[in-house]
């Protein structure tokens, strides 16, 4: 596993590099904004680690540029102010997650871990059903070519019943696969996913077999 | 002035008496045997009532003639050796009466006996007068005091209105940093408030500069904090663990103190803020969500969003962001799989309610978690920073934060504001 961590402040960046290199990784440190946009261009990394508050070139603005030139990795913000409108700004610039400093370093490895899971086993796919376009490499549902924003918990919906094909879905199997065996019988925040998502989507893509479940009609207007 | 007036009456009465004295003296004659003899007494009435306080004799050396107020008494003598011109004096006379007495020897035959001529009144009379006018003058004197104390009165009470104007708008500028005097002000009275106004500028200024660098300063430590919580990591590794502990409790004391100073300082400025700010709520909502549900624990919960996009709080984008983050990211933190959040808007009031399904706050709990007061860097990290930060951004905004028991069984935090200020 490979990661980037762009901090400028020497300190952190030596003991975020270490504690990654002990968790198993493979780390690269970049100190300024150019270093970093240039690094996360030309090379493939699992996870970034990025701090926004640095010299030349603003963390923001590198992660912008990553994802307007199609760079998808799973980029972790690491930033000493910790507005709520910062935090949504980063989100929005295409952070996976945000973490204020100072922090505890064990979260830190813990959550940059989650983002590799996340990203990782990603068929490198893309399902196109009617007006619905499920992209599995960059997690992104887009309908009528509009792209939507969606949870980690609301795509794995998504991509599961994408993958169904035509098959109706019961909120059994759908809370089963998303929380595990144990909870198949706990369909209420199925069904709350499931409005949420269609409130998103638009209403009508995902449409409701009575008595089977629900399944993907990519051709509901 | 009543002595200016006394002298005055007692001239005027002199020249009555040397009036009618002169008439005595035109109608004097002496007769053969040197008796005194007069042709027409004088009119006034009072000459002939006895003890009238009005009386003329005529005397030589042997002979007296009189008016008959004088009774069978006389009038005092007199040593004036003079014959020129009239005298006057104010001696003691008969019938125990101060007299004021007009007299002048004359001598009616060239080389005849001298007669000396005298006319008196009593001068309680110019007393009475005198009497009478000081009590006339106090009466108008008091008067005239009580007047103008009224109109000194008026005056400083309408002039000193707009001051009091002043009083009242600088009771408000202390209670409120950015408040203003207003412009309308007499033109007396401007140069004074335009003053005021450019030192509340000043103080504004001051102030927000004073906020912008604790803030500064508290996001200025959170990058060494994180060097010395490196430190402390390198310490542990090298077998320091003693002073590895004692640097990541520093640490976390520190990250604590920093935390609530920002909390402070944001609080600080909504409560400072002149305009009350509107934002509508539904985006911030989903804009904070998109947040949590990236966080580890927010990516498996299930966000339930129930606000009619025409919903409008009174606070600013960011602040509501603030807030809304703080108990968002708290209510996910706690739940097991759902979090509800719910609004709804009247004229003059408006709700969000933010719930989870997690274990909830028993009631004694949540008492505990707002009655505490403005102490953030106390905070319980059971329940997180988040909930007085809450409820400290939610006062700020005026608006009231209450704590139940959720329908989906865990935690209801309830915000309620009322509109139309």
């Amino acid at each position: 596993m490979r990661a980037l961590v762009v901090e400028d402040d020497p300190s952190v960046a030596a003991d975020v590099a270490n504690s990654l290199r002990s968790a198993g990784f493979v780390v690269d440190v970049a100190a300024d904004g150019e270093d970093a946009w240039y690094r996360g261009d030309t090379d493939e990394y699992d996870v970034v680690v990025l701090d926004l508050g640095l010299p030349r070139l603003d963390g923001l603005s590198v992660l912008k540029r990553w994802r307007a030139s199609d760079r998808v990795m799973p980029v972790l913000i690491l930033s000493a102010r910790e507005d709520w409108t910062e935090k949504v700004e980063g989100i929005e610039a295409g952070a996976d997650d945000y973490l204020g400093k100072p922090f505890e370093m064990a979260e830190l490895i813990a959550r940059a871990r989650a983002l590799v899971r996340r990203a990782a086993g990603r068929a490198s796919a893309v399902i196109q059903m009617g007006r619905l376009t499920v992209d599995t490499r960059r997690m992104t549902v887009s309908v009528d070519a509009r792209s939507i924003r969606l949870s980690p918990l609301e795509f794995r919906l998504i991509d599961y019943l994408a993958h169904q094909q035509d098959r109706a879905v019961s909120a059994g199997e759908l809370a089963e696969h998303l929380y595990g065996a144990t909870e198949s019988s706990d369909t209420n925040a199925i069904e709350a996913l499931v409005t949420r998502l269609r409130r998103k989507l638009g209403p009508g893509l995902i449409a409701t077999r009575r008595g089977f479940g629900y399944l993907i009609d990519g051709n509901a207007t | 002035m009543t002595l200016l007036f006394e002298r005055y009456i007692e001239r005027r009465v002199e020249g009555e008496l040397t009036r009618d004295a002169r008439q005595l003296i035109a109608d004097l004659s002496i007769d053969a045997a040197g008796g005194l003899v007069i042709g027409n007494e004088p009119t006034d009435p009072r000459f002939r009532d006895p003890r009238s306080g009005l009386y003329w004799a005529l005397s030589t050396a042997g002979h007296e003639l009189k008016s008959r107020s004088l009774w069978d008494e006389r009038l005092p003598a007199s040593d004036l050796a003079d014959a020129d011109d009239w005298s006057t004096r104010v001696v003691k006379g008969p019938f125990d009466q101060q007299l004021l007495i007009v007299e002048r020897l004359v001598q009616p035959r060239r080389n005849g006996a001298k007669v000396l001529v005298q006319l008196a009144v009593d001068h309680a009379t110019v007393r009475d007068a005198r009497r009478d006018f000081g009590l006339d003058l106090a009466t108008y004197l008091l008067l005239l005091w009580l007047i103008l104390a009224g109109a000194a009165w008026v005056q400083v009470e309408l002039g000193l209105r707009p001051l009091a104007r002043v009083r009242r708008e600088l009771e408000l500028l202390k209670s409120n940093p950015a408040a203003r005097l207003r412009a309308d002000h007499p033109a007396e009275i401007q140069p004074l408030t335009d003053a005021i106004n450019e030192l509340a500028e000043a103080r504004e200024k001051d102030l927000a500069a004073a906020r912008r660098r604790a803030a500064d300063l508290a996001h200025g430590l959170k990058t060494p904090l994180a060097a010395l919580s490196a430190g402390s990591r390198r310490a542990r590794e090298a077998g320091a663990i003693d002073e590895a502990e004692g640097l990541d409790r520093a640490i976390a004391t520190a990250t604590a103190a920093v935390n609530a100073e920002l909390a402070r300082s944001r609080v600080a400025t909504i409560r400072n803020a002149v305009q009350r700010v509107r934002s509508p709520a539904l985006p911030v909502i989903e804009q904070v969500i998109g947040v949590v549900e990236r966080t580890d624990f927010g990516a498996e919960r299930v966000f339930e969003v129930e606000v009619p996009e025409s919903l409008v709080v009174p606070a600013a984008p960011e602040d509501l962001a603030e807030l809304l983050g703080a108990l968002i990211e708290n209510a996910a933190r706690f739940s097991r799989r759902r979090v509800k959040i719910t609004g709804e808007g009247a004229p003059t009031a408006c709700r969000l309610a933010i719930e989870d399904d997690g274990p909830g706050l028993g009631p004694q709990r949540a008492e505990q978690v707002l009655s505490r007061r403005g102490r953030l860097d106390e905070a319980d990290s059971s329940t997180g920073l988040g909930l007085s930060i809450a409820r400290e951004l939610v006062e700020a905004t005026r608006g009231q934060i209450t704590l139940g028991a959720a329908t989906l069984g865990g935690l209801r935090v309830q915000i309620d504001w009322t509109l139309g200020h």
